[in-house]
């Protein structure tokens, strides 16, 4: 049947193909920059093929900084953070988009707000908060404000999927005796299995990216993420791009392999997901 | 039925942790936010109670209505851009009868994957005058035209709000297809016919169903828009003079750059309110009954 | 790699200090030989530039220099962030303050009124701190409330035109005194395709050094008199040298797209011969002379006429301002951390001195340059005793409000629809 598409629209299928590239583009560009000196970068050759692979780059941005340790500790950060949000939100979507209880409509508005808040403004009254609890240079100091933070959209996602499951389920699910934990467990969260696994993916991203926070919150030389590992290319009057393009490609290239292989699981969820429900 | 989905226990058990740790980590530093706006205060020292002036003051200067302008700007090309590209692409993904889907649902993503700052470099340098990719091909084309959209004080918005719409286009796209594949089969196979039918019936029928989807990724192209500020940070710094400031950027002036927190917080406040009212716009106006199959 | 060899190194002494103990490693610390009872080791924190090649080497310099005199203190540094103070001033929000930290004048006028700022007068006279200055960079070192908070460094730093002799002879350009002269200069560059000027107009405190050097022809207090409320955006000054601003660039004297160019992007023209004039401050000399050798030379801001230009021509732009290694007024070791701060203060100008070829530095240096000065350095320190006038960089004014307002406002003036007018309104509503 597609040949028949194929055949008809070729300019659809064009546009799919060039849209692919001009997003694929930029991970090329990436790994370009990080072997080019500033003058490459900036003038004789901004787009192309490094003239001269610059492998000083890579030297310099794993030397600057104890890349491993940053590194082992954005992977905890960000699982943990992943963890914690996707379990907390599923719950309270759950309860807000299918169980009865006065105020949940005022509940989900009220957790909704988190979106609209740019983490600058509340920085200084957030930094206070992380210094009253004790939490100041712990990993929580971080993993708890990302939760707080990635919380409200994931629940508001979620919310959504919870709303177009058919209400009949719960019915049946009464009726064979389950109870509310079991039918949330058994039956709720491998319809939504879908949202869960794209969350994860969104939810790993802004955890594994996040810079204002970490750069606020984290003092501690062992507890330093990846992103912060910027701060030592980037002087008051000049900036060795090169060495930042290649801290910037080993921060980012793990999160491109471990995008493809998870978006695989999305797809087999996905798959499942649309099984149980047709 | 009700005993069974209005448990008490479970029903606390389900959202105390999530409103506890909102409450408390979120909120509450809002709550100081609007508290702190009433105040004359560099956010160190005690501050002093001007009640409603910050807002006055806010209400006469020239660069709160640039920032409200270009917020509205920024909103209104992501939710437009973001949401149609999406759903083009989510809906072609999904149905199945492309070749090489596997690598184009891959590839789309790849963007929001990267960190900002490698994407406003890399956008920095196809906009630039004179090295610029943008105007290279303009003149391989042959058109005279040379672009200079960034430092114009005109343009430099929209080409800002094109770079953020592009990179976070693929956010909609999985989530679109997301809510894609979780319709039912039957309903799909409705748009498995040809052509120009197909997205008829797409319109007619997929759209419809994923309507709570869509309606989350307004709220998150919009206030997405409204809260921008990374992208001009990096690319303008609010520039070229005071052209590219949004709201959170002129609370990132305010606060940091002069040390007037109490003013800050009440640009900030009003950011907050804005969004509020928009997205329960966009829950009135999106049927908000759950989708019956 | 410094960091990771000296905790190697320091954790191979650790070793070996443990395995010589041997047996008694409870009184272990009290028997190692040591120079009198001061043996235990203090670790201060400090928040300093170090990001790149320049910045580094100040600090390794610095630091090998304790290591020898001081070396029962270790500093734990945290590299400072771009990010227009936030850092700092949340870290005085939770009163985490490091122990010693660069401050320039906002730091210093916020966190005095806050309390977060230790004030330095009695450690200064203890470290005969006042003596070893420069007579002429003393206001350096006082704040406008005649107190000390930091330890200056930097000097009375300026603001330079420089310009590429060759391409001016070669295109037989007269070096421009006059707004007319410029303008011609301007025109000749441009039919030959080489960019007038060349400015990283990104960052909005060359443009606003920019605005000063026009504004400085017509009133020598420039921006600073704004700043401290003795002149007036009003005056008519400032409004012509807005529209001389806005002529020149009408003119073509700025590259294309100009506001988006970084450093690295505008120094890249000049340093490689397609740009005739270049500004930045006089640290630059090191930087073009590599480039340029003696090609590359500064001249005196052109004025909108010849006998301003004559009158003003000594009047730079630029100057120092408070600012420097401060200390956190809630540190432990007050006493420690100053002398350290001093020290460090005093030794980022022997760096700057000895081994970067700048005579332009707070402090005096007895120490031998290892550099020789550049041909342009030995000028300008030749035309620094007759300077007749300075203002400031836009981190050296101290209202805040203005500061941002003119540092936007500048910017503004090189693009497009903004006019003289609209530049001194601003300047007004923020000064109210």
């Amino acid at each position: 049947m597609w040949m028949k598409i194929r055949r008809k629209q070729p300019f659809f299928q064009i546009f799919l193909w060039l849209y692919a590239l001009v997003s694929v583009y930029p991970l090329i560009w990436m790994l370009f920059y990080s072997f080019k000196d500033n003058n490459e970068i900036f003038v004789t050759n901004p787009f192309g093929f490094p003239k001269k692979l610059r492998f000083e780059n890579y030297v310099s941005a794993m030397t600057e900084f104890n890349v491993p340790k940053y590194f082992l500790n954005s992977v905890f950060v960000s699982v943990v953070t992943v963890i914690g949000t996707i379990a907390i939100a599923l719950l309270f979507a759950y309860a807000v988009a299918r169980m009865r209880f006065r105020g949940k409509t005022l509940a989900q508005m009220y957790i909704v707000i988190g979106m609209f808040v740019p983490v600058q403004v509340i920085m200084i009254p957030l930094a206070i908060l992380v210094r009253d609890f004790n939490l100041t240079n712990t990993y929580w100091s971080l993993i708890l404000p990302y939760i707080a933070f990635n919380v409200s959209f994931s629940t508001m996602v979620f919310y959504g999927f919870f709303r177009s499951v058919p209400f009949d389920l719960e019915e049946a699910a009464c009726i064979d005796g389950a109870n509310i934990y079991q039918t949330f467990y058994r039956i709720m969260l491998p319809l939504v299995t879908p949202a869960i696994a794209t969350m994860v993916i969104f939810v790993f991203l802004a955890a594994w990216n996040e810079f204002p926070i970490a750069l606020m919150l984290i003092s501690d030389e062992d507890l330093k993420t990846l992103p912060l590992g910027l701060l030592f290319f980037q002087g008051q009057f000049t900036t060795d791009w090169g060495a930042m393009g290649a801290a910037m490609t080993i921060a980012s290239l793990p999160t491109v392999l471990v995008y493809i292989l998870f978006s695989e699981q999305v797809e087999k969820a996905m798959t499942v997901g649309s099984a149980v429900k047709g | 039925m009700n005993k069974f989905l209005g448990n008490k226990i479970a029903i606390t058990l389900f959202i105390a942790p999530a409103l506890l740790l909102f409450t408390v980590l979120v909120f509450w530093p809002i709550v100081q936010v609007f508290y702190r706006s009433m105040f004359e205060w560099d956010g160190l020292t005690e501050g002093t109670f001007i009640f409603l002036d910050n807002y006055k003051r806010m209400f006469e200067d020239s660069l709160f209505y640039t920032s409200l302008y270009n917020g509205l700007i920024f909103a209104v090309i992501l939710a437009v851009l973001q949401i149609s590209i999406g759903t083009v692409l989510a809906l072609t993904v999904s149905d199945g009868l492309i070749k090489g889907r596997k690598i184009l649902r891959i590839s789309y993503f790849i963007p929001v994957v990267l960190s900002i700052t490698v994407v406003c470099q890399l956008w920095l340098a196809m906009y630039n005058g004179e090295y610029g990719l943008i105007n290279k091909i303009f003149e391989a084309l042959g058109l005279s035209y040379r672009q200079d959209w960034l430092t114009d004080s005109k343009t430099a918005i929209f080409a800002i709000a094109l770079v953020n719409a592009w990179q976070y286009m693929g956010y909609h796209f999985a989530l679109l297809l997301a809510a894609a594949r979780s319709i039912p089969e039957q309903y799909m196979e409705a748009a498995k016919i040809d052509g120009a039918e197909r997205w008829k019936a797409h319109w007619k029928v997929t759209i419809p169903l994923m309507a709570e989807t869509y309606k989350f990724c307004l709220v998150l192209a919009i206030t997405g828009g409204l809260n921008a500020f990374a992208n001009m940070y990096i690319m303008t710094g609010g520039g070229p003079g005071t052209s590219t400031y949004t709201l959170t950027y002129m609370m990132y002036r305010s606060a940091f750059r002069v040390g007037e927190f109490g003013y800050g917080s009440a640009s900030a406040a009003f950011l907050v309110i804005e969004c509020l009212i928009v997205t329960f716009a966009i829950n009135r106006l999106i049927a908000r009954d759950r989708i019956v199959y | 790699m410094k960091k990771a060899m000296s905790i190697l190194l320091s954790s191979v002494l650790m070793f070996s200090l443990a395995a010589c103990g041997g047996g008694n490693d409870a009184n272990e610390s009290a028997d190692t030989p040591a120079n009198g009872g001061e043996e235990q080791t203090t670790t201060l924190r400090i928040y300093a530039q170090y990001s790149d090649e320049d910045t580094k080497g100040y600090y390794d310099y610095a630091v090998a220099e304790l290591a020898k005199e001081m070396p029962n203190v270790k500093l734990d540094l945290e590299v400072q962030a771009q990010d227009d103070g936030q850092k700092l001033k949340s870290y005085a929000a939770t009163g985490n303050l490091p122990d010693i930290f660069n401050a320039g004048q906002d730091q210093i006028n916020l966190f005095r009124k806050s309390n977060n700022i230790l004030q330095l007068d009695e450690y200064a006279k203890k470290a005969n701190f006042e003596e070893k200055m420069q007579p002429s960079a003393l206001n350096t070192l006082y704040s406008d409330d005649q107190h000390i908070y930091a330890f200056p460094y930097a000097g009375n730093e300026f603001v330079l035109l420089y310009y590429n002799k060759e391409l001016f002879e070669q295109n037989n350009v007269k070096v421009p005194t006059t707004k007319e002269e410029l303008v011609t200069a301007i025109q000749t560059f441009q039919s030959k395709g080489i960019t007038p000027m060349s400015v990283f107009a990104k960052e909005k405190w060359i443009t606003t050094a920019l605005y000063d050097i026009f504004a400085t022809r017509y009133e020598p207090k420039g921006i600073k008199g704004l700043d401290t409320g003795e002149t007036k955006p009003s005056d008519e000054a400032y409004t012509k040298a807005a529209q001389d601003l806005i002529d020149l660039v009408k003119a073509g004297m700025l590259p294309k797209g100009v506001t988006n160019l970084n450093y690295d992007q505008a120094a890249a023209l000049f340093h490689e011969g397609k740009a005739a004039m270049f500004v930045n401050g006089q640290w630059e000399v090191e930087a073009s002379t590599k480039a340029l050798g003696d090609k590359a030379g500064y001249m005196y801001y052109p004025a909108p006429t010849a006998e301003l230009y004559e009158q003003n021509k000594l009047a730079f732009s630029g100057g120092g301002s408070p600012g420097g290694f401060a200390v956190s007024a809630n540190t432990k070791h007050k006493d420690l951390a100053a002398e350290v701060a001093s020290f460090m203060a005093l030794k980022y100008a022997e760096f700057k001195y000895t081994q970067k070829g700048s005579p332009i530095v707070a402090t005096q240096v007895d120490k031998e340059a290892e550099k020789e000065f550049d041909p342009m350095m030995v000028t300008l320190s030749e035309d620094i005793p007759n300077i007749t006038s300075t203002t400031a960089f836009a981190w050296g004014l101290s209202n805040a409000k203005f500061k941002a307002a003119i540092e936007d406002a500048s910017q503004n003036l090189l693009v497009d629809g903004y006019s003289a007018e609209q530049f001194i309104s601003d300047l007004e509503s923020a000064l109210k």
